[in-house]
Parts: structure tokens; C-alpha cells; sequence
């Protein structure tokens, strides 16, 4: 797909009602509901080049989806020609830029139009967005951040001395040869396993640096066939069972995350039980053997990570890489390793979001300085402080065990329900009432006690280190998020009405 | 909110005419929130029909959740006597106090023959896989179960999970799951008695008395109690709303998320649907 070419700047703004900033799924999903909701005042500003986020991003070597597509995907847009349960992403990419052309809503996207700059502007109600090519104004803003959009490159001792090739999961260079040469992988998550294994087909050897052991599920994967797709094109319903089937399997999940006894141990059985089938008892399987509860950290899926450890040219390096040493990579064990490629499986900036720090408030204040103890908001979308700002993906809204995509789609209900609600009743300005917003992160913090995520004895990106607190992820049932969050609630809401006369501010 | 806990659960046992009867409590009692009462099906037990669902549902209110227990004697089992096997643990565990109440296949029996006898003291009632009276279809089913326990047949646990769980269900299952699971299936004298009991149901002179605001759940492919038996009860039941799994009759194995989805819903707003409508199913 071509970047649209970009408006020469300008020195006046672009003026919308709307700005939505960010097209993965959460930027293409409000995007494409306004327009079908009949709203066209609207920009969705993109840093990059082309839609699909996350997806767009991540082109790694075996990238492939956790969740099963026909759930993956918008309930609005199913689509029939999967090729696999767990679709590899090149195909969740397609399907994301089909969404956007086939709905209409690329002409609505600006791409390489990094958000640089965001500040409410009290005298005249409206947000101010600075970009490379030139300011935007709006209403009303929509940040679509992700919780996997900006890679966490760690500080690497010596990085600037090393003679090899480093770069991170989500900025694979496809240009750097891999044939032969000495790979090292840092990491042992949910990127790094889907990686190791394409790595050990190429590598002379391959080392892989884990910090702590995870916990691996077998994957249920395979592909459709040529009658399964077409059942899904003739009959819908058949889909409309799937992801039924598939959402439900989920929420089945939650009660480990949730800390059950009689299911965590379920859960670790089974597990460990993929473990002993796979790999033979000794120091590998005591070195892949998590030290930590199930659920803590996310769960992974994969039948070839065990597998492609045993080849004879991949090591284990149970420790984490502590630094670069010219042409060697040495772990905090000690052990030193010569590596010519060095891949940075390592994450992403989950619990201090980077777009934090673009986004101020009433008072000037960052959202970063803000959440100076973690990540936290109204309903899990909106902030006190921060007017006419809804945030898809923002706090307590990833899930250690379903479909974010659902998540997602119960925060544009909740935005559309907003818009309609300000238009109804004209009203120019929405701000989370701050006792509105205290009572629903208690009512969160407790529902979050005792979960595995707190009491599993891990240190994962789920909790935010400065306050312990969880901020990733929503300690309950997917269904119970939309159940809550899925419907506006005019409340819990500090209402301006809009300044007489009312119907020239107001989208048609 | 005190913080929800690994939950201990309290167990207590009462002689019913002879009956060893226990009942397991967990979970806050809330303000204005009723205990739960749960009562299991055939074959059944808190912890394996009530597995998944007495723990989770112990996150938001108080959960009793009784275990039925066979009359000493060999005399045929009686609906009645279950029901006062129910009702001397609500009194035992809530005395005095109105509960909801929620029962499973034949506990579904049980629980809407009590309401129907103590209208005051049931608020929120919900009918899981229940019916009103056994048909040919049942009868049917009930006599080759007899046939198979009597000849001592291999296959009667292979019959009862065929019947039970979903065609789509089991097709997704290995073997040594399937296998796991029918070694789980319990056995017994009173297993045999709860069967005979199943076999001749009637409470259809009884369910058009029933009070309370009522949730009942039927299962699209129930091969034990087709939906029919559930929309039947729906129709009976003067405030009753209903809703449908896509799951067998072992819902609570199948699906016990979307079901636990569905209760807590209705008991936290029992009247959000009015009565006589048919709620649809969550689309994911």
C-alpha cells in the first residue's frame, strides 16, 4: 500500500471533530464505525506508512497469532478465508488492509503523521496535535496506542563495540543475512518463541538467552480446508459458531488467571506435562521449568520451541544476556558466546507507554507525569483531567487469556455511545469525574487481588514496577469488560454544554 | 470491598431422615444480595457439577452449595425427599433468610419443586437443563441405561458421555481425554436410585405456582433433556425469561463460562429482562 501523499503544510491547522491516532485494530475499528455510524469529521493521523499496527510492525520469522483468527478479527468483518486457527500475521496484515480500503477508510488516514504533540486548549475546547505536517485541531481525541506498538530496546553494555548485527523482533532486518552465521536470540517470550525455531533452520548455531523459564501450552494449530472455507463463505453461521466457541474456550481460562487452585494446577499439568512429552528429563527440561505460578507472566503457545532447542546447534543459555564484548555475547552467568546476529526479543513499552509523554492535559500536565504510579483511567478509556480524551487499548484493558479485539470493539461502543450522547444533549466537553475514576480503579485494585498476576511471584509487564499495582490488564472475564465498559456512562462524566449556538459545533 | 482471596470454603454435614447431607459454603454474604443456593444433577457432586461455577460465583456473593445424599434403605428415591434435603441446608447454612437458588438437571427438578412449595422463600430462581415431565424420548434413554448398569456393561460410560456432551464437544476431545472423563463418572447405588427417580418426573401440576423471578437455561444440543423440556418450564412459570447454550446437557463441563456469564447477570438484575422474553445469547 502507498502512503497517501500528505497535504503540503500549511500554516493553518486541520480542523475535525475527530482525531483518531494510531490504525491498528483500534484505530481501524473506531475509524471504521464512524463511518459506519455516518460520521465523516474525522482523521486518523498514522506514524507509519501503511495500517495494521502491531501486525504491520512484527514481520518476524514465524510471527503468527496466539488467539484463533476467527475470534482475531472484527465481529463486524469475519472473514472466511483463513488458512490456519492460528493465522500467521502477514494474513492478519491483509485482512487489516482490506478492512481499511474495503470499508472506505483509507482517504480518512494521513500516514507518516507521527503524533509529535497533543494539548487541550481550555479557552477553545479543542485539541491541538502537532505533527511533521503541520497542526491539527479536533474536538475530540482518540488515542490508539496498542499495548505492543514501541519496542523495548534494552540498554546493552558494549552495544557500541560489538562487531555483529543487533537488532529488535519488531524491527527485523530482513536484509541482514542469517544463513550460517551465529544467532543469538535475547528473550524467551511470546516473539522469541516463535523465532527460535526459524532461527535453528539456519543458523551454524543458535543462542538463546532466558531470563526466566515460561510456561508453553501445545498449540492447536491447522489448517482449514478447502471445504471448511467454503462452509464458512456459504453458511456465516458457521462463523458466527467459531468464534462463539473459541470466546467461550477463553473465558474458561480466566479462572486460573483468576487463581483457582483446583484449575491452576490443571493448567501447570499441563504444561509441565508438554514439557516432560517434548523434552527429555535432564538439565534442559530442569532449565525450561518455570520457578514462578502459571498465568503470572503470559502463558505461550508453541509445539516447536522445545523441539528446535534440542537441535544440535541451538544452546540454552539459562541467564540473561549481561553484555557485548566485541564479537562475543556474555551472559550473567558468565559464559561468553561469539555471535554474529543478535535479535532483541524483548517486549515492548507496555506499562509506560511512550504516547504518554505526547498527551497534556487541562493543566499541561503529560499523561506520562500523570501516571507517575502506573497507568490508570476512568473506565479503563477516559482520565480526569484530560477532556474530550478516550484512549482505546490504555489501561486495564489487555487479557492474559482471550481476545483483545473484543476488548476493543466494547471501547468504540463506549466512544460511539459518548458521541452520540454529546450530540444529543449538546455538550462540547466530557471529563471523567475524578471520584468516578478513584471508585472504578479501586473497585479494579481489589478485583485484582489475589490474582495470579499479583500473587504468582513473577515480574512480568502486566504490573507496573513503581507501584505494584496492575495496569495492563483487566483482572476479570472478557464479557464482564464489556458488560462494564462497553456502554458510555453520562454519570460519571463532568458535562460542558457546548456554547450557543450549539448546532454549528456539532457533527451533522 | 474486602480483596477477594483464595476463598476457604466451610463444609458442613446434617442428618436428613437419615441422610448424610453436606453442604459447602463460600464467598461475602453482599447487602441485599441473597446467599446462592446450588443444587447438582445426577451423577453429580459440588465439585464436579459445581466445579468450575461454585468457586467463580463465590467471587461475587455468598454460595451454598448442597451435595445430595442417598436416604438410608432401598426404598425408591422420592423428589420430595431431596427438596427437604435442600430445604434443611438452606436453613442449616441462611436460617430464616430468602436465597436464590439454582439447580442442574435434576437439581433443576428439585429446585423448582421447592420454590413452587415455599414461594417466600426463594427470590431469584435459575433453571439449568431442567424439565418439567419425562417424556418417551427420556424414558427411552433412562431404559437403556438401565439395560447397559444391569448387564454390567462396558460401554454404559461410553453411553452416558455420548449422551451427555455435544457431538462438537466430544469431536474436539483426544482419546485419553475421553477416556479420563468417562473413568470420572461416578457409579453407584445412588446413581442407580436418582435414575429411577428420573424415569417417571412430574412436576407440572407444581411449576405454574412457582413465585420467583426465574432465569431458564436450556441447551441447544441436549440429548438429555432437549431444549423443549426448558422452553416448557420458560412457558410454565409466570416470571420466567429464558436463554439457550450451545452446549449438551453437560453444560457446566462445556460451557460453564458462557453459564456462569448468564447467572451472574440475572442475579445481579434479575428484572433487567422482563418476564416471558427470550434473551439472547452473547455474540462474542
Amino acid at each position: 500500500m502507498d502512503p497517501r501523499p500528505v497535504s503540503p503544510t500549511v500554516a493553518a491547522p486541520t480542523e475535525r471533530d475527530i482525531l483518531i491516532v494510531g490504525c491498528g485494530f483500534a484505530g481501524l475499528g473506531m475509524g471504521m464505525r464512524l463511518l459506519r455510524s455516518g460520521r465523516t469529521d474525522f482523521l486518523v493521523l498514522e506514524r507509519a506508512d501503511d495500517v495494521g499496527g502491531t501486525w504491520r510492525d512484527n514481520h518476524y520469522p514465524g510471527i503468527a497469532c496466539d488467539v484463533p483468527s476467527h475470534l482475531y478479527s472484527f465481529s463486524f468483518r469475519p472473514n472466511p478465508d483463513w488458512t490456519r486457527v492460528f493465522s500467521p500475521g502477514g494474513e492478519i496484515q491483509q485482512y487489516l488492509r482490506d478492512c481499511a480500503r474495503e470499508e472506505g477508510l483509507l482517504p480518512y488516514i494521513r500516514f507518516g503523521t507521527p503524533m509529535q504533540d497533543a494539548r487541550w486548549d481550555e479557552a477553545s475546547q479543542r485539541w491541538t496535535v502537532t505533527t511533521p505536517h503541520g497542526l491539527f485541531v479536533s474536538r475530540v481525541l482518540i488515542a490508539c496506542p496498542g499495548h505492543l506498538a514501541d519496542a523495548h530496546q534494552p540498554d546493552i553494555e558494549g552495544l557500541a563495540g560489538f562487531t555483529g548485527e543487533v537488532f529488535h523482533s519488531a524491527r527485523w532486518r530482513h536484509d541482514v543475512p542469517l544463513q550460517g552465521k551465529r544467532i543469538g536470540v535475547v528473550g524467551s517470550g511470546a516473539s522469541a518463541i516463535q523465532i527460535v525455531p526459524e532461527m535453528a533452520k539456519v543458523a551454524r548455531e543458535l543462542v538463546v538467552f532466558q531470563r526466566s523459564a515460561p510456561y508453553i501450552i501445545p498449540r492447536p494449530d491447522r489448517s482449514f480446508s478447502a471445504a471448511e472455507r467454503r462452509l464458512y463463505r456459504r453458511d456465516p453461521s458457521a462463523i458466527t459458531r467459531a468464534r462463539s466457541e473459541i470466546f467461550w474456550g477463553g473465558e474458561h481460562n480466566f479462572i486460573q488467571r483468576r487463581n483457582v487452585p483446583r484449575f491452576v494446577a490443571e493448567a501447570k499439568a499441563m504444561a509441565l506435562g508438554h514439557l516432560s512429552a517434548q523434552v527429555p528429563e535432564g538439565p534442559l527440561r530442569e532449565a525450561l521449568t518455570p520457578r514462578y505460578e502459571i498465568g503470572c507472566k503470559r502463558v505461550l503457545i508453541s509445539n516447536e520451541y522445545y523441539p528446535a532447542l534440542q537441535h544440535p546447534n541451538v544452546t540454552l543459555e539459562p541467564s540473561a544476556l549481561a553484555r557485548l564484548d566485541g564479537t562475543e555475547a556474555v551472559a550473567a552467568s558468565g559464559r561468553r558466546h561469539a555471535i554474529d546476529v543478535l535479535v532483541c526479543a524483548t517486549g515492548f513499552e507496555a506499562t509506560r507507554p511512550p504516547f504518554a509523554r505526547l498527551i497534556h492535559g487541562r493543566d499541561g500536565q503529560s499523561l506520562d507525569a500523570h501516571w507517575s504510579t502506573g497507568m490508570l483511567a476512568h473506565d479503563s478509556i477516559a482520565v480526569h483531567g484530560y477532556p474530550n480524551l478516550f484512549i482505546i487499548n490504555g489501561p486495564n484493558t489487555g487479557l492474559g487469556h482471550n481476545s483483545v479485539v473484543y476488548i476493543i470493539e466494547a471501547q468504540v461502543d463506549y466512544i460511539l455511545g459518548a458521541l452520540a450522547h454529546a450530540q444529543a444533549h449538546d455538550i462540547a466537553v466530557l471529563e471523567a469525574d475524578a471520584q468516578a475514576q478513584d471508585r472504578y480503579m479501586q473497585a479494579l485494585d481489589a478485583r485484582a487481588q489475589g490474582s495470579v498476576w499479583l500473587a504468582g511471584g513473577c515480574r512480568s509487564w502486566y504490573v507496573d514496577e513503581r507501584s505494584q499495582r496492575l495496569t495492563l490488564v483487566w483482572p476479570g472475564y472478557a464479557y464482564a469488560f464489556r458488560d462494564a465498559n462497553a456502554r458510555f456512562h453520562p454519570d460519571t462524566y463532568l458535562q460542558t454544554p457546548a456554547a450557543a449556538p450549539a448546532h454549528n459545533e456539532e457533527t451533522a | 470491598m474486602p480483596p477477594p482471596e483464595r476463598h476457604p470454603r466451610r463444609s458442613a454435614s446434617l442428618l436428613v431422615e437419615g441422610a448424610d447431607v453436606r453442604y459447602h459454603v463460600a464467598g461475602d454474604s453482599r447487602p441485599g444480595q441473597p446467599p446462592l443456593v446450588l443444587v447438582h444433577g445426577t451423577t453429580g457432586s459440588t465439585d464436579s457439577h459445581y466445579g468450575y461455577l461454585f468457586p467463580m460465583l463465590a467471587f461475587e456473593r455468598q454460595v451454598i452449595s448442597v451435595d445430595l445424599a442417598p436416604p438410608p434403605g432401598e426404598a425408591p428415591l422420592t423428589l420430595e425427599q431431596l427438596v427437604r434435603q435442600v430445604e434443611a441446608a438452606i436453613e442449616a447454612a441462611a436460617p430464616g433468610q430468602p436465597v436464590d437458588l439454582c439447580g442442574y438437571s435434576l437439581g433443576a427438578v428439585v429446585a423448582a419443586r421447592l420454590a413452587a412449595g415455599q414461594p417466600q422463600r426463594v427470590r431469584a430462581l435459575v433453571l439449568v437443563a431442567g424439565w418439567m415431565r419425562t417424556d418417551g424420548h427420556q424414558r427411552l434413554r433412562n431404559r437403556i441405561w438401565r439395560e447397559l448398569r444391569e448387564a454390567g456393561a462396558e460401554s454404559l460410560r461410553s453411553f452416558m458421555m455420548f449422551c451427555a456432551f455435544s457431538a462438537g464437544f466430544i469431536a474436539a476431545r483426544t482419546e485419553p481425554e475421553l477416556t479420563e472423563m468417562a473413568r470420572r463418572i461416578t457409579l453407584d447405588a445412588f446413581v442407580d436410585r436418582q435414575m429411577a427417580l428420573n424415569a417417571g418426573i412430574d412436576i407440572s401440576a407444581q411449576a405454574p405456582a412457582i413465585r420467583a423471578t426465574t432465569l431458564v437455561v436450556g441447551c441447544t444440543h441436549d440429548q438429555m433433556v432437549p431444549p423443549e423440556h426448558a422452553r416448557l418450564l420458560f412457558a410454565a412459570i409466570d416470571d420466567a425469561r429464558y436463554t439457550q447454550i450451545d452446549a449438551g446437557h453437560a453444560v457446566v463441563f462445556e460451557r460453564p463460562s458462557e453459564l456462569l456469564c448468564q447467572i451472574g447477570r440475572f442475579l445481579d438484575a434479575p428484572h433487567a429482562h422482563a418476564a416471558g422474553s427470550v434473551i439472547a445469547a452473547e455474540q462474542p
